[in-house]
């Protein structure tokens, strides 16, 4: 797809989504976007660490962090939560660059270990000050960032997606992601042409963090409650799911990936304890039938067509 | 001396109980070089399957643990075959054909028969004094069986010639295959022996603790640091292994928060990883 055409794509599906909120009104459907729109975020900025070929499932855990600290600042601290939920980012991403460093030489499947369990102990911190934090039930009573109104929470989240998807792209294409992508491929070369894999690794980790820190700060604001539940390892599988069944190879992909797992079980809704099948059907139908993630419908069914006017 | 001896021995047991739980995973880890993250949903089944086929059919519970290991191990059988074996070496692809092994397995179970069931019947009724410690018989054979299954693999893989061939395929596939070696039906042993073991385990810490159908993922993750702590490839080091973990998680407990233990464990898992990510006993991954 051309630059072109792609700009026009996103122009396209912003001006949709803009146009949307006006046209629904069941509040069901308003947090299904909202969701979806901060699931999106998060998954894509697990990708912009993946570039680097650390491959975390432990994300969800600083998508807590950001939304501990937003909430734990606005409900004790009394500050308002336009200004805690930078915080929330910043605390994730300072998190990140002190775990980056050591986490750094970690490599592929040791990473994912290793980001595993740390999502896990991160979870246990949270326990461990369980007095603060809410223990199992939660943390409650989070000052809301618009008082009563749907409206304005949907068009934050289109923005924060569309800005931290704008921002995560620049990442990517910029130098900083071609080292990342050097780094992947051998970070022995990438090495002896002077790319740092510790710096490259940390700054990737930080970006991706901030950004989900962020969005996990903005949730806590939206759902005004949080708990521990949301962000276990069940979580941050999930998000690792979405891009890998996306596409890790594109932009797109966790994109894509995000919106169609988050998005499909709900609208089938109705089959109730068995969207689970569904859902596993659709990972093992991509994963045999689709490897490149399902980014590649596009390019399957133009070639399918193509070879049907031969 | 006496609390000493008693807390040695509950560390003995729940180790010997998280070996059992890590036996499978890690032959199937070591021999076919794949995360079966539906470790934990098997022996999550095994449980359940042992206690329909004992109060359920009313059968021996010994005769439907032998019948739920069977099961298990023919699902193993069909997850190699079916599943598993396009991806024998891509870890992403295996990690989400396990999840959604895992949606299918929980929810099954969780339509099926998770409503009525709380445990299983014991399967050593009674206690055993050690000198001043008062044991349970279940904790006691559940611990016995957990480490006599692990050497039973242990001595398998060394003595027998599949299992050589399994430890020839563990270093190189490719290269044991040159030399004639059937790796698929090599995968596919160790993958039915894992279930089954798993659903040994399963049921066993089903009658020792309580069935639900989230037990597998708790579970999982003790087996993944008992495992990684141990090394990738080691199988005899999973004694190890399962006995820092255990000690861990029975003598802390004693000392401080539910929270803290979990956090030491997965702290002493973390730091491993840093230092040495082969684990203590293991081979680099392949």
């Amino acid at each position: 797809m051309t630059n072109t055409n792609r700009a026009i794509l996103c122009v396209c599906v912003i001006v949709v989504l803009v146009i949307v909120p006006l046209l629904i009104e069941s509040p069901y459907t308003f947090r299904l976007f909202i969701l979806t729109f901060v699931y999106v975020t998060a998954a894509a900025s697990l990708r912009t660490l993946a570039l680097s070929g650390q491959v975390s499932m432990g994300h969800a855990a600083f998508m807590s962090i950001g939304a501990y600290t937003s909430a734990l600042l606005a409900r004790y601290g009394d500050f308002s939560p336009w200004l805690t939920m930078p915080m929330g980012g910043l605390a994730a991403m300072i998190v990140a660059v002190l775990v980056g460093f050591p986490f750094a030489r970690v490599r592929t499947i040791y990473f994912s270990m290793v980001s595993l369990f740390f999502g896990i102990g991160v979870l246990s911190v949270y326990s461990i000050f369980g007095k603060y934090t809410g223990h199992i039930n939660g943390l409650i009573g989070i000052p809301p960032l618009f008082a009563g109104a749907r409206l304005p929470y949907y068009y934050y989240f289109l923005a924060l997606m569309v800005a931290c998807l704008a921002v995560l792209w620049r990442f990517e294409k910029c130098r900083i992601g071609t080292c990342l992508k050097a780094i992947n491929q051998s970070h022995v070369v990438a090495a002896s042409v002077g790319i740092s894999e510790v710096k490259f690794r940390v700054l990737a980790l930080a970006m991706s963090c901030f950004v989900v820190g962020l969005v996990g700060a903005g949730y806590a604001h939206y759902n005004m409650v949080i708990s521990y539940s949301a962000f276990d390892l069940p979580a941050s599988i999930n998000l690792l799911v979405y891009m890998l069944v996306g596409g890790i190879s594109s932009f797109a992909g966790p994109i894509i990936g995000a919106a169609v797992l988050f998005v499909v079980p709900e609208l089938f809704r109705d089959l109730k304890e068995y969207t689970p099948y569904l859902y596993a059907g659709i990972l093992l139908f991509v994963v045999f039938a689709m490897p490149e993630g399902l980014v590649g419908i596009p390019d399957r069914l133009g070639s399918w067509l193509k070879s049907k006017h031969r | 001396m006496e609390p000493l001896f008693e807390i040695l021995v509950s560390a003995v047991l729940l180790s010997s109980m998280y070996v059992l739980a890590a036996a499978g995973f890690a032959l199937v880890l070591s021999i076919m070089n794949i995360l079966n993250f539906a470790h934990g949903a098997i022996y999550m089944v095994g449980g359940f399957l042992c206690y329909e086929f004992s109060v359920g059919y009313g059968l021996n519970q010994w005769l439907a643990l032998a019948l739920s290991a069977a099961s298990m191990a023919l699902f193993g059988l069909f997850l190699e075959r079916f599943l598993f074996r396009r991806f024998y070496g891509d870890f992403f692809s295996s990690v989400i054909v396990s999840i959604a092994v895992i949606f299918v397995l929980q929810t099954t179970i969780n339509l099926t028969v998770a409503v009525n069931v709380r445990a299983l019947p014991t399967f050593a009724p009674g206690m055993l004094h050690l000198g001043s410690v008062t044991v349970s018989m279940e904790r006691l054979v559940t611990a016995a069986i957990g480490v006599a299954l692990l050497a039973a693999m242990v001595v398998f893989v060394r003595v027998s010639r599949t299992g050589q061939q399994m430890l020839a395929v563990a270093q190189d596939a490719e290269g044991a295959a040159l030399q004639g070696i059937r790796i698929h039906r090599l995968a596919a042993i160790a993958m039915a022996a894992g279930c089954a073991m798993a659903a040994i385990a399963g049921s066993f810490m089903g009658a020792v603790f309580d069935l639900n159908s989230t037990m597998g993922d708790l579970i999982l993750v003790k087996v993944m640091q008992v495992v990684i702590l141990s090394g990738i490839g080691s199988l005899g080091g999973i004694l190890i292994g399962g006995l820092v973990i255990g000690s861990v998680d029975s003598i802390l407990p004693l000392f401080t928060t539910p929270a803290i233990t979990q956090a030491v464990g997965v702290a002493i898992v973390i730091a491993l990883l840093l230092v040495k990510p082969q684990g203590l006993f293991g081979r680099e991954m392949g």
